[in-house]
């Protein structure tokens, strides 16, 4: 998706969740910087520029939604994603009225955070204007609406081709449960039952029913990636 | 009982009672010094006009008749017992008496003129009997004087009751003042003083006790029924924070437990290099996570008002959109779900949190509903506002159960089996208070009907956007 290596700003007070967070976070290809106070996480973020931001809410100095607020006055828009121990519902709408892009509450799981990463990575790309999208034998034709696969047509409901659209736009990333709801549903919040689970276990019979190979892969804990077979 | 007097004379009441009876006073001495004063200086006026009216009679009768005709009048007055307060005294001109019932001319009044007092000593009787008199000096043209007085004796005394009445009236008016402002704020201390110590019982020994009541439905009947009213909701709440934390506790051990045991199993286990023990351990802890944030968010729904970010919003919209989300679900578990009534009933309200509690409702009724069973929503606009209904044809229940099924963390014995934490009522429970909608269970014989009525509401001007 990206050509080179892409940096990212990390500002984390916590150690260990800074060190696992600089470690994976480069383990996935990003050059990563880091930051322990908000102070000088707003230095570096006004400086350098970067991809993402990854922003703790509750910081030494300044706190995280003031950095975002001083960033956006002084028109810089790199996209951030707050991170915080706080609950959610409330803080979220005020993590994101801030200028923020995306919020995650911890604990969380990598796979989450880098999917969420990613997703505010690739905002900046420009946006092919595909369409027809293709992932293995599998072909989506986005203004007939309709869904191939080896050929053979796929039917499905409105919103499970929002669904597999979403996924196959991402192909390759892990998306969230919590992403999909927000995305197709334009519902926030995390679904309290397992609800979203059922949903794709029906469109994943119907995409990977009867086929060579699955498409549709479960990332336990996390949400679904759709990946060709190697 | 002396502590109740020292915290009654200190008490605010006392303090603002002595302020106005200081006050009242002052304005009450005032008035009666200015009635005194009136009193006398009438009375004084009156017996000085007497005496002078006295002075004219004999005057006028000196200028008819001359000295003989003065001394015939004086000496008829004496005789007369109207007369007998008053005194005359004719003279010549170096003070000896010629006529009148005074033996001697008074020695204050030789000087000059006119009125003026002195005491006079009434030979009359055995006992020398010294009087106060008033009297008015005149010196005639063929130089005799003549003096007229009267005895002011009984002005003096006039004057001395009155002051005795104004004086013991001020003085009983403090002394009935200060003791009804006393046992005021003494009732009160003591009213008072009886909730407090209440209150530091309760403090000390706990929340059972009750602030006794007197029975005479006065305002501190009603004080001490409202802190006893709020000490009744403070224990129900505790009640219901213990049976929490119980149940807290009891759903994290569980897990809990288990992950400790697989962990520790693995740690034993050299051999071991299946990464199954890994990854239940976290969809364990997830599940802990998950159990957690909804705890969360039924807190958050409950402590702040998050009614300004209402929109107004198609109920029946959302309806369709939980029942196509859970269409999958349904075909899963065997059972038909249908959405019918009315399209386009809009009320205010929250689209995610209204979202998550019908979710909540039809994944209950999908899991607990009868197999192969139908479960089905319905949506009707009424008055303004607005009702929707999920129900199920399964086993319901039971009507004893109902009160307790929105309290976090209570399962239906039948339903200890399902996965959950028993959450997902309290979250619809905080949902619909928030939206100030009621919630009724229905027997439909089978089947239970969840019923949510929105009240009538006005419609925020903005339409739900999506982002």
């Amino acid at each position: 998706m990206t050509g080179g290596r892409r940096r990212i700003l990390v500002i984390e007070d916590d150690r260990e969740t800074a060190d696992h967070l600089v470690d994976a976070l480069t383990r996935s290809g990003y050059q990563v910087d880091f930051a322990a106070d908000g102070n000088d996480g707003l230095r570096g973020a006004s400086s350098l520029e970067y991809a993402v931001i990854v922003v703790d809410r509750m910081l030494p100095g300044i706190d995280g939604l003031t950095i975002i607020r001083k960033l956006r006055e002084n028109n810089i828009m790199t996209p951030a994603l707050i991170v915080s121990a706080l609950g959610e519902v409330d803080d979220r709408v005020r993590g994101l009225r801030a200028g923020g892009d995306d919020y995650l509450v911890k604990p969380f799981a990598f796979a989450e955070l880098l999917a969420r990463v990613e997703a505010l990575a690739r905002r900046s790309d420009t946006v092919a204007k595909d369409t027809v999208l293709r992932v293995g034998d599998l072909e989506l034709d986005l203004v007939a609406r309709t869904a191939r696969r080896s050929g053979r047509e796929i039917e499905l409901l409105p919103r499970e081709f929002q669904v597999l659209e979403y996924l196959v736009r991402n192909q390759g990333q892990v998306v969230p449960r919590a992403m999909l709801l927000q995305h197709v549903w334009d519902l926030h919040f995390d679904p309290t039952t397992n609800i979203i689970d059922v949903y794709l276990g029906r469109v994943r019979r119907k995409v990977d029913g009867q086929q060579a190979y699955p498409l549709i892969h479960t990332v336990r804990g996390v949400g679904y990636c759709v990946r060709a077979a190697r | 009982m002396s502590a109740l007097l020292a915290k009654t004379l200190k008490s605010s009441t006392l303090k603002r009672a002595l302020i106005f009876i200081a006050v009242f006073g002052a304005i009450v001495v005032v008035l009666f010094s200015f009635v005194h004063g009136s009193t006398v200086s009438y009375v004084r006026s009156r017996t000085d006009e007497m005496i002078m009216s006295e002075v004219v009679i004999l005057k006028g009768a000196y200028a008819r008749g001359g000295r003989d005709a003065l001394i015939g009048v004086i000496a008829k007055r004496i005789d007369d017992e109207h007369f007998n307060d008053s005194v005359y005294l004719l003279a010549d001109a170096s003070f000896s008496p010629i006529a009148g019932n005074l033996a001697t001319w008074p020695s204050g009044l030789r000087e000059r003129n006119g009125l003026g007092d002195f005491s006079s000593e009434d030979q009359t009787r055995d006992a020398v009997n010294r009087r106060p008199m008033r009297a008015s000096v005149d010196t005639l043209e063929d130089g005799t004087r003549l003096l007229v007085g009267k005895d002011i004796e009984t002005l003096d005394q006039f004057v001395f009751s009155i002051r005795l009445a104004l004086g013991l009236s001020i003085s009983l008016l403090f002394v009935i003042a200060g003791a009804v402002s006393i046992s005021v704020a003494r009732r009160t201390v003591g009213r008072i003083e009886s909730i407090n110590a209440a209150s530091r019982a309760i403090m000390q020994t706990g929340l059972d006790r009750r602030i006794p009541l007197r029975g005479t439905h006065d305002e501190w009947d009603e004080l001490a029924g409202n802190l006893n009213s709020m000490l009744s909701r403070i224990e129900a709440l505790m009640g219901e924070v213990k049976q929490f934390s119980d149940n807290v506790a009891h759903d994290l051990r569980t897990p809990l437990a288990r992950m400790r045991g697989r962990l520790e199993k693995a740690w034993y286990d050299r051999q071991l290099d299946d990464k199954t023990v890994i990854s239940d351990t976290i969809a364990d802890l997830d599940d802990v996570l998950v159990m957690f944030s909804s705890l969360l968010r039924i807190s958050q729904i409950e402590a702040h008002d998050q009614t300004a970010a209402f929109r107004a919003i198609d109920l029946g919209e959302i309806v369709r959109e939980v029942v196509e989300l859970f269409d999958a679900a349904a075909e899963e578990n065997g059972v038909s779900l249908d959405a019918n009534g009315d399209c386009g009933v809009m009320i205010n309200g929250d689209r995610d949190l209204l979202f998550d509690a019908l979710s909540n409702l039809v994944d209950n009724s999908i899991k607990h509903g009868r197999k192969g069973g139908r479960v089905s929503l319905a949506v009707t606009a009424n008055d303004g506002g607005a009702t929707v209904c999920v129900s199920d044809d399964g086993p319901g229940i039971p009507v004893e159960e109902r009160q307790h099924v929105f309290k976090r963390f209570y399962r239906l014995e039948q339903s200890r089996a399902t996965s959950g934490y028993g959450l997902g009522l309290s979250l619809v429970a905080a949902v619909a208070r928030l939206h100030g909608a009621t919630i009724e269970m229905l027997d439909k014989c089978p089947g239970l009907e969840f019923r949510l009525c929105f009240p009538k509401v006005v419609l925020s001007e903005t339409r739900d956007t999506a982002e």
